[in-house]
């Protein structure tokens, strides 16, 4: 008697179990749906309405705009425009100088400021104060050190018997100048992502290395750098994806200029799209730089994630 | 005796008549909703403040300001006049984006709201730009209707330091020529500079700062606009002689790396004294006689912007016209309306001259404080006015004025030769002008 049971009570209870399981994945999908929808709406939308413009042209006419499907005219127009084109090889080579500045620089930083054995807090204070200040400020302080005439830069020079340069004026000299403010804006986050990082690194790995003989340098080499590349890859496809959206130390120095020695193609984007009123073609563009960040981020990712797996 | 009485009875008449008239003459002012105005944060706006202050005294109407750096006001006004209900009732649009907004249809016409509005005969003409011909899309006062009151007569013209030709003992300059010849005498870098100009790269600094070179030396970026001809003529002849001009004034004469100068810095140039010569728009003036601001109080002058030999001076618009927008209630509309139509009356416009700005009138220009030394700037702009152009009437002109900004910047940074620039911003402008679906065409490139 008791077998039939069992062999009846096995398909209930995998039918029971089904059912709960059922309902477990109807209740993740009831919670999850509110914030998917948000999600949704909120991320996806504006980018399916980028998409959906950029394949338009848009005019106004008797106060209503004319959508007239262009397909992909735009697209097919962005290589021959000579912003667009200087303003993507200036992002590229400014994202690649300034974040391999920040990293280095940051990671330095981190580094000492982990191991000093008196005024932490304060070194990290004074470290950290640049991020604290507004762009539109930084642009503001650093638009009169380097001013020609009366800035501190050129007066520093001047004093030690340099001459002065026009720092945002020179076109060689423009776009090098505008890498350094972003450098002394973005290093304190760098600095205290990793800081951060290495204060949660285990201590008795580099017990066991001290008890092994490790000098200081292999410490640094053999221990703090393996065991920090995952924050140091996050901290670095941060770091890219907001240093290719540079926009606001542009505007605020150089507008672009001289010539196109400072274009970046967010600027680019700005003026297409809001300046000129080219919301179509704006969009296009806005398009390609959303592909050109999705393939950042993956080859950013892809050795980071390999050298992980190495370590 | 009777004959005594008569003549007596007829002066009292005139006397009763002499001081009724400017009573009757003052327009008055009905009670209105209160209004929103949006504007920009210029040099001029603290005398349309002052204005307004005038205009809220004197009627017991309410006016708002919303005031937006110059590039946030275009931004407002444009969201707003696409909105289903507008967010502003008067529109103080500049000459750079008026053509979006009249091709756009998103203004109403004056008398659409009060059919017996009139422009006063005395406001400035300011190349038609207060008239809409909505069928043939173009400025016209012979075949359009009134749609704006100007609200700023604002004009480049030519600041030079006054002290310093008076001790050098040269006369005012006519030409380019000219001012080639003076700031060749003036040049003592980097003390001053013979010439600073306007030569940066942004929404409009280069463009604007040359566009009196072009049509100075008769050249032009089409060859009839008003007539509907968009051939393209940036590269011509005449066009070359004028970048030519300009850049050869900027290497010899100019600071260094005169391609990252703005307004800002041509203006900060003229107030250290650093600058002989310069162009910028009669709006900086205020600044130079402020002992807060001005290094040279009292030494510079202005005059009509110079021209070519064989050609006339022609200033570039850079003024500001008052429009109702058409997506607003009726007693919003009636309301800015009976703004404009006090904001350009004589008395008005003292008040306004008063406080520092070019009026819009003609009239106001003869008053007696006009000819007094702190208004010394004011001959030069009434003389300029007339003959004041727009840089462009079409909705394309950003992109235009975008395609210039960098091609002649590149000129004289040194990056393109002057042909080469022109040919290629002929090139790129004609590019526009097709897709758009106008008539056009381009002339064959400068070797």
């Amino acid at each position: 008697m008791g077998r039939p049971l069992i062999l009846a009570s096995a398909p209930l209870a995998g039918a029971r179990n089904r059912s709960a399981s059922g309902d477990l994945r109807r209740w993740r999908v009831l919670t999850l749906a509110p914030a998917v929808a948000i999600y949704l709406l909120l991320a996806l939308l504006p980018i399916v309405n980028l998409l959906v413009m950029s394949v338009h042209d848009i005019r106004w006419e008797e106060g209503t705009a004319r959508w007239t499907f262009v397909g992909l005219t735009h697209f097919a127009a962005l290589p021959a425009d000579p912003l667009v084109r200087a303003g993507l090889l200036n992002t590229i080579l400014f994202a690649l100088f300034s974040v391999a500045a920040e990293m280095v620089i940051g990671f330095m930083l981190a580094v000492l400021v982990s191991r000093a054995i008196a005024g932490r807090g304060v070194y990290r204070t004074i470290f950290l104060l640049p991020i604290l200040i507004p762009g539109i400020v930084i642009g503001a302080i650093w638009k009169l050190m380097y001013n020609p005439d009366f800035g501190i830069i050129n007066q520093a020079l001047t004093a030690i018997g340099l001459p002065g340069r026009d720092w945002l004026g020179d076109g060689a000299l423009a776009f090098p100048s505008v890498i350094v403010v972003d450098i002394w804006h973005w290093t304190p986050f760098v600095f205290l992502l990793l800081l951060a990082g290495i204060e949660a690194l285990p201590q008795d790995t580099y017990e066991a290395a001290r008890v092994d003989g490790a000098s200081a340098w292999q410490e640094l080499r053999y221990v703090t750098l393996p065991m920090m590349l995952p924050t140091m890859a996050v901290t670095l496809i941060f770091r890219l994806v907001v240093s290719f959206k540079v926009f606001d130390e542009v505007y605020l120095l150089t507008g672009g200029g001289p010539g196109t020695a400072t274009e970046v193609v967010s600027f680019t984007i700005f003026r297409r799209f809001f300046t000129e009123d080219r919301a179509g073609y704006g969009s296009a563009i806005s398009v390609i730089v959303l592909f050109l960040l999705a393939l950042v981020i993956v080859l950013a990712i892809a050795p980071a994630r390999r050298r992980m797996r190495e370590a | 005796m009777k004959a005594h009485r008569g003549i007596a009875a007829v002066i009292a008449c005139m006397a009763a008549l002499a001081l009724a008239l400017p009573a009757l003459g003052q327009t008055k002012i009905p009670k209105v909703v209160p209004i929103t105005v949006v504007i920009n944060q210029s040099p001029w706006f603290a005398s349309f403040a002052k204005a307004v202050d005038a205009y809220e005294k004197e009627s017991g109407n309410k006016v708002n300001l919303d005031v937006n750096p110059f590039a946030g006001s275009a931004e407002k006004q444009r969201a707003s006049v696409r909105a289903k209900e507008g967010q502003f009732d008067l529109l103080v649009m500049n000459s750079t984006w008026l053509a979006e907004l009249y091709h756009g249809g998103f203004l109403t016409a004056l008398n659409d709201i009060d059919p017996s509005f009139k422009l006063d005969p005395q406001v400035i003409n300011f190349d038609d730009t207060a008239y809409w011909d909505a069928k043939n899309k173009r400025n016209s006062s012979k075949t359009g209707v009134v749609y704006g009151v100007p609200i700023n007569a604002n004009i480049g013209v030519l600041y030079y330091r006054a002290d310093l030709y008076e001790k050098a003992g040269l006369k005012v300059p006519q030409t380019w020529d000219d001012v080639a010849a003076n700031a060749a005498k003036l040049n003592s870098p980097p003390a001053v500079y013979g010439i600073v100009q306007r030569g940066a790269r942004s929404a409009s600094d280069i463009s604007y700062d040359w566009m009196p070179y072009l049509h100075g030396c008769n050249g032009a970026i089409f060859r009839d606009e008003k007539a509907g001809d968009f051939t393209v003529t940036i590269n011509s002849p005449e066009a070359k002689k004028a970048l030519d001009i300009y850049v050869d004034l900027a290497k010899k004469y100019g600071p260094p790396n005169p391609g990252s100068y703005g307004q800002a810095q041509v203006i900060q140039a003229l107030v250290t004294g650093k600058a002989a010569h310069a162009t910028p728009v009669i709006a900086a003036w205020p600044q130079m006689d402020d002992p807060n601001k001005s290094a040279v109080v009292g030494k510079i002058n202005v005059a009509p912007i110079p021209h070519c030999p064989g050609a006339k001076s022609t200033p570039t618009l850079g003024h500001f016209i008052g429009g109702i927008p058409r997506n607003i209630p009726k007693d919003r509309q009636v309301a800015a309306l009976a703004f404009m139509n006090w904001f350009q009356t004589y008395d008005a416009q003292v008040i306004y001259a008063k406080a520092g700005q070019p009026p819009i009138r003609k009239d106001v220009y003869d008053a007696p404080f006009m000819k007094t030394p702190e208004y010394r700037w004011a001959k030069a702009v009434a003389d300029s006015t007339p003959n004041a152009k727009m840089m462009y009437t079409v909705p394309e002109g950003p992109q235009i004025v975008s395609v210039l900004e960098l091609r002649l910047n590149q000129a004289l940074i040194g990056e393109k030769s002057s042909a080469d620039a022109l040919n290629a911003a002929a090139s790129e402008i004609h590019d526009i002008m097709q897709k758009a679906g106008y008539k056009t065409g381009r002339l064959p490139d400068l070797k």
